[in-house]
C-alpha cells in the first residue's frame, strides 16, 4: 500500500464521524522506486491530506517532508523528489490502518489493506 | 464449509425429468457425460443456503415511486431480519465464490471478467471475445459522455466490484487517471496488485480488499465511478448506489453495468413464478442475493438526486457470450481447470445455460445506467 493510497482511505464504522485520515501501523515495508512524473504530482498535490502524508512518511522513518506544504513548493525539485518519494515509491507489505476514532485496527496483508467491516459495525 | 465436493454414490441422486440428453434447451450441444450431470446430479448437501428461496422475491426491489401496494411494505419488513442474518454469509460467499473461481477464468478469458459487446445477431469465435470485452467499457463510457479530453478526463477513478482488475488498469491506462479498485475476494485483490505491478502500473492502481455498501473512502473522492457487472452481488440496492453517489466528487460520472429482470409492466407486482423460479436456481449458484429491473435503478438514481440519468437495454448486444462461456468449459483447457477448481466454481458452470434461458425468454436483462453527480 503505497502513501497515496493511505491518503484516500477512511473508517467508515458505523456512526464514526472522524474516520481519517487512519493512522499507520507498519511491520514492514519497502521501497520501490518509481519514474518521477512532475505533472502529476502537481495534479494530485490539492488531492492530498497534507498532514496525513507527513504523519504516515514519519512512521516509515521519512522525516524530510516539510511541517507545511503549499503549491508554491512544486517549482522546486527537491520538494518534487521528497513528494514523490514519500507518496509512490514506500510501500507498506505488512501492518495496519487504524481508525482515530474508534482505535479499530484494518490490517495490511501483502500490501493489500483489508477494509471490510464486522457486522456490528455496519 | 468446504470448496469441493464430488458426487457419493451412496447418496441417492434426484433423477429431473430427463429432457433430450445431447441438446440442451438452449439450442447448444452437449457431451452426454456433462448432460447427464446437468440433470440428474444434487450435491450431497447444499454449501451455502442464502435465505429461504419465497422470501426473496416477497422483498420488493421496486421502490415506492408511484404505485406499491401495502402488501409488498408489509412482506418488506417480514423479510429485513433474514436478510440481515445472512449478509455476511452472503458477503463471504461471494468472497468464497471468487477466490475460487477467477484463476479459472483468467486462465480461459483474460482478466475482463465481464460480458463482450457484440454487433446484434452476430455468431462470434473465440478470437473476437477479448476485443468484445474491451468494446464492452468502451461503449460504456461512450454512452455516459466521459471525456477524453485533458482538461475534463478522469483523474481519479473508483473500480467498485473489481475482479482481477481488469477494468482498473484499462482505465488507468486509459486516461492516465489514478484508480482504486475494491473487491471482496482477498485473492482477487492480489492477483489484480500483481497484474498491475507486471503492466507497470503499480504506482497509478491499487486494490483493496472492502464492501462496495461501505466504501472506505471519503466522501466525493472520485471523477469517474465505475461498477462493471458488480451490482447483481448487491443485497441493498438502495445503499449501493447511495455508496457510489457518495463516493463521486461534483460532477462526477457513474456508471452501472449490470444484469437485472426485465422492467415490471404497470399492472405487475412481481415477476411470474416460473421467472421468480428460474432466477432463483441462478442467484444459488452465482451468490447474487435478488435480482431488481433496470428501472428500479433509474428510480433509485432519482431519488438520491442524481441528473442525467440514461439507460439502455444492451441484451442483444452481450448474446453471443454465454455460449461462448460454455464453449470454452467444454475445450480440454476449460474443462480440466473447472475439475480443478472447486465445487462452487462447478456450479456456477452448470448454471449457465440458464443464464442463456433467461436471456431467451426476456427474463434476464444487460443494462447499463449511467447518470452524474451535482456539482
Amino acid at each position: 500500500m503505497r502513501l497515496l493510497t493511505h491518503n484516500m482511505l477512511s473508517c467508515n464504522i458505523k456512526g464514526v464521524t472522524n474516520g481519517f485520515p487512519l493512522k499507520l501501523e507498519a511491520d514492514k515495508w519497502v521501497t520501490k522506486e518509481v519514474d518521477l512524473n512532475a505533472d502529476f504530482l502537481r495534479g494530485i498535490f490539492p488531492k492530498i491530506e497534507w498532514s496525513a502524508l507527513l504523519a504516515a512518511a514519519r512512521v516509515l522513518g521519512f522525516a524530510e517532508l516539510p511541517e507545511q506544504a503549499d503549491a508554491s513548493m512544486l517549482s522546486s525539485d527537491d520538494f518534487l523528489r521528497r513528494f514523490h518519494h514519500a507518496l509512490l515509491e514506500l510501500h507498506v507489505e505488512e501492518g495496519a490502518l487504524v481508525c482515530p476514532e474508534t482505535g479499530r485496527k484494518f490490517p495490511i496483508n501483502k500490501g493489500i489493506p483489508n477494509m471490510l467491516l464486522h457486522e456490528d459495525e455496519v | 464449509m468446504s470448496n469441493s465436493q464430488s458426487p457419493d454414490s451412496s447418496v441417492p441422486v434426484k433423477q429431473k425429468k430427463k429432457r433430450n440428453k445431447t441438446l440442451h434447451s438452449s439450442g447448444l450441444p452437449i457431451p452426454i457425460p456433462m448432460s447427464t450431470l446437468l440433470h440428474s446430479y444434487t450435491p450431497p448437501s447444499v454449501s451455502l443456503r442464502l435465505r429461504p428461496r419465497r422470501s426473496r422475491y416477497l422483498r420488493p426491489l421496486r421502490f415506492q415511486f408511484g404505485r406499491m401496494g401495502n402488501s409488498m411494505v408489509r412482506a418488506q419488513a417480514a423479510t429485513e431480519v433474514t436478510e440481515a442474518a445472512t449478509s455476511e454469509g452472503l458477503k463471504k460467499g461471494i468472497a468464497e465464490f471468487y477466490d475460487e473461481s477467477s484463476g479459472v477464468w483468467e486462465s480461459v478469458w483474460g482478466d475482463h471478467m465481464h460480458h463482450g459487446f457484440y454487433e446484434p445477431d452476430t455468431a462470434a469465435s473465440l478470437s473476437d471475445h477479448r476485443p468484445a470485452q474491451i468494446r464492452m467499457i468502451e461503449e460504456a463510457l461512450s454512452f455516459a459522455g466521459v471525456s477524453d479530453d485533458p482538461m475534463k478526463k478522469p483523474k481519479t477513478i473508483v473500480d467498485v466490484g473489481c475482479g482481477i482488475g481488469g477494468s482498473s488498469r484499462y482505465l488507468a491506462k486509459k486516461y492516465g487517471a489514478q484508480c482504486r479498485g475494491i473487491t471482496l475476494s482477498p485473492i482477487q485483490a492480489q492477483r489484480a496488485q500483481e497484474l498491475a505491478a507486471a503492466e507497470g502500473l503499480a504506482d497509478k492502481v491499487s486494490f483493496q480488499v472492502a464492501d462496495a455498501l461501505q466504501q472506505p473512502f471519503p466522501d466525493g473522492e472520485f471523477d469517474l465511478v465505475w461498477s462493471m457487472e458488480s451490482g447483481e452481488h448487491m443485497p441493498d440496492k438502495m445503499k449501493f448506489v447511495s455508496e457510489l453517489a457518495r463516493v463521486a466528487a461534483p460532477g462526477a460520472t457513474i456508471i452501472i453495468v449490470t444484469w437485472c429482470h426485465r422492467d415490471l409492466s404497470p399492472s405487475e407486482d412481481s415477476l411470474k413464478p416460473d421467472e421468480i423460479a428460474l432466477l432463483n436456481k441462478i442467484c444459488d449458484a452465482y451468490y447474487l442475493p435478488a435480482w431488481c429491473s433496470a428501472s428500479d435503478y433509474v428510480n433509485i438514481a432519482k431519488s438520491l438526486s442524481l441528473e442525467n440519468i440514461k439507460t439502455a437495454d444492451w441484451s442483444d448486444n452481450v448474446a453471443p457470450f454465454w455460449p461462448a462461456v460454455i464453449r470454452s468449459a467444454f475445450t480440454w483447457q476449460g474443462f480440466t481447470s473447472l475439475l480443478r477448481s472447486g465445487w462452487k466454481t462447478i456450479r456456477g458452470a452448470l448454471v449457465m445455460p440458464l443464464m442463456i434461458e433467461g436471456y431467451k425468454k426476456n427474463l434476464i436483462k444487460f443494462a447499463v445506467i449511467t447518470c452524474t453527480k451535482p456539482n
